[in-house]
């Protein structure tokens, strides 16, 4: 049992790329933290260097109280869930779990004892004695796991466990690691591009962008308040609708587009410091499940703000609605904020210029090419600055 | 002919599965067979002609009172006394020991110092490419050749060896090729100087298929650089080292070139190979029966040795897949 504490690290590559700069994250003794960012963010980097199976170029690396920036992988008391498992092919799925405990010296019959008690946690008992070659994806990542938790480690690692598998084995398996962790109540560091699994898994959750520390909190607050525009867009899914607008005499109003957004004062009660961003651009934000259809929302709103579209495509999910649809405004993407998985999806296929998307009731009555009208909770708004990209929150 | 069954076992399975049918009842499926065979019969051709007919003359010759005449081959009827003169002859067994501990010590040289060489080469990081092109090139050298080269350095008056060995000790160099044990050893360094390459690189290829993770996690899982070479390398490297064997013991077992130039089979006939002896007994004696009973015994024990070998690495070589 302990923390990890990541102070300042910087890596370096021989080449003089800088993957990752400054890092400070803790994570506590028992905590799951999540690392999550698109591909190159540095979080897998991250992992490696908290893992030993990476230099640390600069800062501090505590384990425990220990520092261990120069203790080897072997001698720092960690267990590791590998993308791809990385099982041993020619030994069974027993061997493969008692390895470190073999290794140890630690006697046979507790060995055993140890890998059995593993193996029923994980639902392995009657695999034991196959090869990972005879086994579904599924159960290698268990198997992956066993390893990881037979050890009884200090901290836990895990490189995107879930990420070979399907997607409905995923969604299982993702309970079902975060019933583990929180059972053996270890120190947890867990490295994904996924940021459904980030939300649902993580007791905190940090952000990663291009080697440097976005944000690190709790999922919600992540969601609710996120700091600057990558968060925002990284976050959520579907993505945050972002827009290009300009703030009216006094903050008082947002033109949208050839939308005037009256906003109330409760509003800059909430965010004074719109107020010195009067006659300025900025980007305004809402997120889809915050624009209800007007007449269709579930409490009344106090000095609601109205929102226009064109729907131009409804996808009916059953439970709800996504309604994208289209405005003149012009529509802002988060850098960067998409990973390769999803780019396709968000923004090439279906949005394109002013568009938006809107999660609305599954019996809201919309007709594709007519004109839709959003009732907003103006305190559901996200603003924030276009040149540093930062939210405008106090 | 074992190692070709190792290699299109599997594709013939996969043919088999993904054959459409029984072949000649579709009058189109007859058409390909006819103009299958049509296009096989000279390969076949040549096969017969200068394989199997060769091997059944052979396998007929040893059991023949063979007489030789200026007119040509008298066949003088069968007869086993060829194979009894041969293990009974003192020449037969000498051969044949000598041939098994030069192919054992030979290829468990080879073995260690071509994996040895394979850790080291995939390791580097830069000059990969042009370690591997030196390393290769005492493999890439015609047998003969090598075995000239080698006889000028074991030379005990002009030899470069013996230069050494004279500016070492003081003492006048040894005939190196002039005693049994000498120049047995001199003949396997030869071998393991010449061969080991081609075991490096065979380890290699199989080396670089393991999935760095798998080092990784045996780190992760505490154990030492020498655990893992044990423990994770070795088990995962078995399937190739099973093939570099393989093929190795066929190539030693068939020993000709390097004794035939080095020293022809002396001092005496101590460093005389099976395959020596055959071609002594067939071509300078002028003595065919017995000769080809020495190559069909030769042949024999190769055939049994490699079923054994098949038998025994049926169980890993393919069937361990990597990938995790």
């Amino acid at each position: 049992m302990a923390s990890i504490s990541i102070e300042k690290v910087t890596k370096i590559y021989p080449n003089g790329f800088e993957a990752i700069h400054e890092l400070d994250l803790d994570v506590a003794d028992g905590e799951f933290m999540v690392l999550v960012g698109p591909s190159g963010c540095g979080k897998t980097t991250a992992l490696r260097m908290v893992a030993g199976l990476e230099d640390i170029t600069g800062g501090t690396l505590r384990i425990g109280d220990r520092i261990v920036n120069d203790v080897s992988s072997k001698d720092r008391d960690i267990a590791m869930v590998f993308q791809n498992y990385a099982l041993y092919p020619h030994m069974t799925v027993a061997e493969n779990i008692g390895f470190a405990l073999k290794l140890r010296k630690i006697p046979k019959a507790e060995i055993k004892k140890k890998v059995e008690d593993a193996a029923a946690i994980l639902g392995l008992t009657e695999w034991l004695d196959r090869k990972p070659g005879q086994l579904s994806g599924g159960q290698r990542q268990r198997v992956a796991m066993g390893r990881a938790i037979v050890r009884e480690p200090s901290v836990f690692l895990m490189d995107e466990p879930l990420s070979n598998l399907d997607a409905k084995l995923r969604v299982q398996m993702r309970a079902e690691v975060a019933r583990i962790q929180r059972r053996l109540n270890v120190a947890t560091l867990y490295v994904t591009h996924d940021q459904v699994e980030a939300m649902t898994m993580g007791d905190r959750v940090a952000v990663m962008r291009a080697g440097l520390l976005q944000q690190c909190d709790k999922p919600q607050v992540l969601y609710d308040h996120p700091v600057n525009l990558f968060v925002a867009g990284f976050m959520g899914s579907p993505a945050m609708n972002l827009f290009d607008a300009t703030l009216g005499e006094g903050a008082a109003t947002a033109l949208v587009g050839s939308q005037k957004l009256e906003l109330p004062s409760s509003l800059h009660a909430i965010r004074p410091a719109l107020k010195s961003y009067a006659n300025r651009p900025v980007i305004i934000g809402i997120r889809p499940e915050d624009l209800p259809v007007a007449g269709d929302e579930p409490a009344a709103i106090d000095e609601a703000v109205y929102f226009e579209g064109d729907v131009e495509l409804v996808e009916a999910l059953g439970s709800e609605l996504l309604v994208h649809f289209t405005t003149d405004a012009h529509r802002v993407e988060a850098e960067g904020a998409k990973d390769a998985d999803s780019e396709g999806l968000s923004a090439g296929a279906l949005t394109k210029g002013g568009e938006g998307v809107a999660r609305v009731e599954p019996r809201s009555q919309l007709v594709v090419g007519r004109r839709v009208r959003f009732r907003i909770d103006p305190a559901r708004f996200h603003f924030f600055d276009p040149a540093s990209g930062l939210s405008i929150t106090s | 002919m074992a190692t070709a069954e190792l290699v299109h076992e599997p594709r013939a399975r996969s043919m088999a599965e993904g054959s459409p049918g029984p072949i000649g009842r579709d009058p189109n499926t007859r058409h390909f067979a006819r103009v299958g065979w049509g296009f096989s019969s000279p390969a076949f051709g040549v096969i017969a002609a200068f394989t199997i007919f060769p091997i059944i003359f052979a396998v007929v010759l040893s059991f023949q009172n063979v007489n030789v005449t200026g007119s040509g081959f008298g066949l003088q009827g069968f007869t086993t006394a060829n194979y009894h003169a041969m293990l009974t002859a003192g020449l037969w067994h000498h051969a044949l020991w000598f041939t098994t501990i030069y192919t054992v010590v030979t290829v468990a040289c080879e073995l260690v110092l071509g994996t040895v060489f394979a850790l080291v080469l995939e390791r580097l990081t830069k000059g990969r490419g042009m370690m591997m092109a030196l390393l290769l090139i005492p493999w890439s050298l015609i047998t003969v050749i090598s075995a000239e080269l080698w006889s000028y350095i074991y030379n005990p008056t002009y030899g470069v060896l013996g230069e050494i060995w004279h500016v070492i000790t003081g003492a006048s160099p040894p005939n190196l090729l002039g005693y049994p044990l000498d120049a047995t050893i001199a003949l396997m360094f030869a071998d393991i100087w010449k061969t080991t390459p081609f075991v490096a690189i065979i380890v290699l290829a199989g080396l670089v298929m393991i999935p760095t993770e798998l080092f990784e996690a045996a780190e992760v899982d505490g154990a030492t650089g020498w655990k893992t070479f044990w423990k994770v390398t070795v088990p995962l490297l078995r399937p190739t080292i099973g093939i570099a064997v393989l093929f190795r013991v066929l190539q030693a077992f068939g020993l000709f070139d390097l004794p035939y130039v080095l020293t022809g089979g002396g001092p005496g006939t101590s460093t005389q190979s099976l395959a020596m002896l055959g071609y002594n007994t067939m071509f300078t004696d002028i003595n065919f029966g017995p000769g080809a009973a020495v190559a069909v015994s030769t042949a024999v024990i190769v055939l049994v040795m490699c079923l054994v070998f098949l038998r025994a690495f049926k169980q890993q070589v393919g069937k361990e897949t990597i990938s995790a």
